[in-house]
């Protein structure tokens, strides 16, 4: 039987006073990719600060890599840290500095390298690895904050991605993306996970954005879990209807799927 | 000009703008310019109390960094995310913390009819009196920040990119961030007492302001701010010498003033390369 790279139970998050998230019970198997879907406030994010151990649930245990999360504090959490790829929501680098595309992938690197030990050739060559792979050789020498948004999250992928992880967690990689890019970036994970198997989660709250290779799917909303399993089963039009309102039906084309108004060919 | 005499005012400019204008590509970097004028007044206010309880002269550093480095510890250990604000509000609560403490205590100098000028002159520094005692404790400070940067220069990148992206990197950040915090406030700190509260502002963000319009990569920034941190330093007290104006004055008009041809340089460049 596969390990599971995540184990949920009892899982109960309270934020000012409200509960924002309750799960009985949620597991992940190694090398699957699953995809967290729901709408804004459905404690999407919430689930992934909890398993990255950035939030602390009120009651309940989370297993994650063989670590109990919640036990964590200070270096043991910096350990785990080192061991997932997490590209967040936000894409950094707020600030003025020019820090080129390089060196922000590079960053990935930093943890793994340690303390007091200068970056060698070969986290460099990981770093021009992923540049490439990810088709960032044209702007790896380019100011991060001057690089389209697509390939700033290109970048934040590639930089988890040097990190070697056993685990990839995506959080909206596709907010404030154009369609194309968009594309772009399902296709580019789509490939990753089939080319390295590596655990992955995708949080999104748009249909368009599950990747073919996707076989699980969690629907989130108000905080509890409405519906899991493969795609098909879960992507259910009544069932969306009555979470993103009604009005909307999902349509399916091959693996993919999209949430359109009006009248559309249904699932199933 | 008697260079014997005004040689330790000159290396002091120099360390002085090198080590602030390093700093400052963090500080601006991050976005917490503020830090600058809130450091400088905890030192104030650790002075003052310092002088009140009787102490002199040299001996006020000791306070006046005791109270530097608890507002840089008390910021770093703040949780933004718990208190509801960010760090620039954090500081605005620190600065008007430290500069309702300093004003009391100033007052509490016309009550008690004693003299506040040795502490006076932490705020606005007397860069022509500095002797090479004073290089010296500058130079021990600047060595810690170069040393700081050298052995955790990667950590360093990764914090100034974005403290979130760093921890999830599995970068120790908290422990780095608060080291660097308290390492700031020694160096403006010791800085003061030549160079000026006010001044000391200025070669923290005209420095990094202008190294970022001109540069990339982290390195070459770094290296660039320290260059015009000391040309700004070196620049301001030579142009003072051959103008006869105020060498404080001169050396936040040479700053601002590579600001602006560093911002002209960038515009060019940039246009170059769009065509």
């Amino acid at each position: 039987m596969t390990p599971c790279a995540i184990e949920v139970a009892d899982l109960r998050v309270v934020l000012g006073g409200r509960a924002v998230l309750t799960l009985d019970r949620c597991s992940l198997p190694a090398g699957d990719l699953a995809v967290i879907l729901g709408p804004n406030g459905a404690g999407k994010s919430t689930l992934l600060k909890v398993i990255l151990g950035l939030v602390r649930p009120a009651s309940g245990t989370v297993r994650v890599l063989g670590e109990e999360v919640t036990r964590l504090t200070g270096k043991g959490l910096c350990r785990l840290h080192r061991r997932i790829g997490y590209v967040p929501q936000g894409l950094g680098g707020g600030g003025p500095v020019p820090l080129t595309v390089r060196e922000v992938v590079a960053i990935g690197r930093t943890g793994r390298a340690g303390l007091l030990r200068r970056l060698d050739g070969r986290d460099w060559q990981l770093v021009d690895l992923w540049i490439e792979r990810l088709g960032l050789s044209h702007v790896a020498l380019c100011q991060y904050g001057e690089t389209s948004g697509g390939e700033q999250r290109k970048t934040l992928i590639a930089k988890a991605m040097v990190q070697e992880p056993e685990m990839l967690l995506l959080d909206e990689p596709t907010a404030n993306l154009d369609l194309a890019w968009r594309e772009h970036l399902v296709a580019a994970l789509d490939h990753l996970h089939a080319t390295t198997r590596l655990t992955t989660v995708l949080v999104c709250h748009e249909l368009e954005v599950v990747p073919p290779s996707c076989r699980r799917v969690v629907l989130l909303a108000g905080g509890t879990v409405v519906a899991a399993g493969c795609p098909e089963d879960v992507l259910v039009g009544e069932r969306l209807a009555a979470i993103y309102g009604a009005g909307l039906e999902v349509m399916r084309q091959g693996e993919r799927f999209a949430l359109v108004p009006g009248t559309a060919r249904r699932t199933g | 000009m008697d260079w014997i005499y005004w040689s330790p005012v000159l290396v002091a400019g120099t360390v002085a703008g090198a080590s602030t204008g390093m700093l400052g590509v963090f500080i601006v970097g991050m976005r917490i310019p503020f830090l600058g004028v809130c450091v400088a007044h905890a030192a104030l206010a650790g002075a003052v109390f310092g002088s009140l309880a009787g102490l002199e002269g040299q001996a006020l550093l000791v306070p006046a960094l005791l109270a530097a480095a608890a507002t840089a510890l008390a910021l770093g250990l703040m949780d933004t995310e718990r208190l509801r604000g960010d760090s620039n509000a954090i500081l605005s609560l620190l600065f008007s913390l430290s500069m309702g403490l300093a004003f009391l205590g100033l007052g509490l100098f016309s009550v008690l009819g004693r003299s506040d000028n040795d502490v006076r002159s932490l705020l606005w520094g007397s860069l022509t009196f500095c002797r090479w005692r004073d290089v010296a404790v500058m130079l021990a400070g600047a060595a810690g920040l170069g040393a700081f940067v050298l052995a955790f220069g990667k950590e360093m990148r990764a914090i100034l990119f974005s403290r979130a992206h760093a921890s999830a990197a599995g970068i120790p950040v908290m422990g780095l961030w608060v080291t660097f915090l308290v390492l700031t406030s020694v160096v403006l700190t010791v800085n003061f007492q030549t160079v000026g509260g006010l001044m000391i502002y200025s070669l923290l963000a005209n420095p990094a302001a202008a190294a970022f319009q001109v540069c990339r990569g982290y390195a070459r920034t770094l290296g660039v701010a320290a260059g015009l941190g000391a040309a700004s330093g070196l620049g301001g007290f030579l142009a003072a010498a051959l103008t006869d104006l105020p060498v404080g004055a001169m050396i936040v008009l040479v700053s601002a003033g590579l600001v602006g041809a560093a911002a002209l340089l960038g515009r060019r460049r940039r246009a170059r390369a769009v065509s």
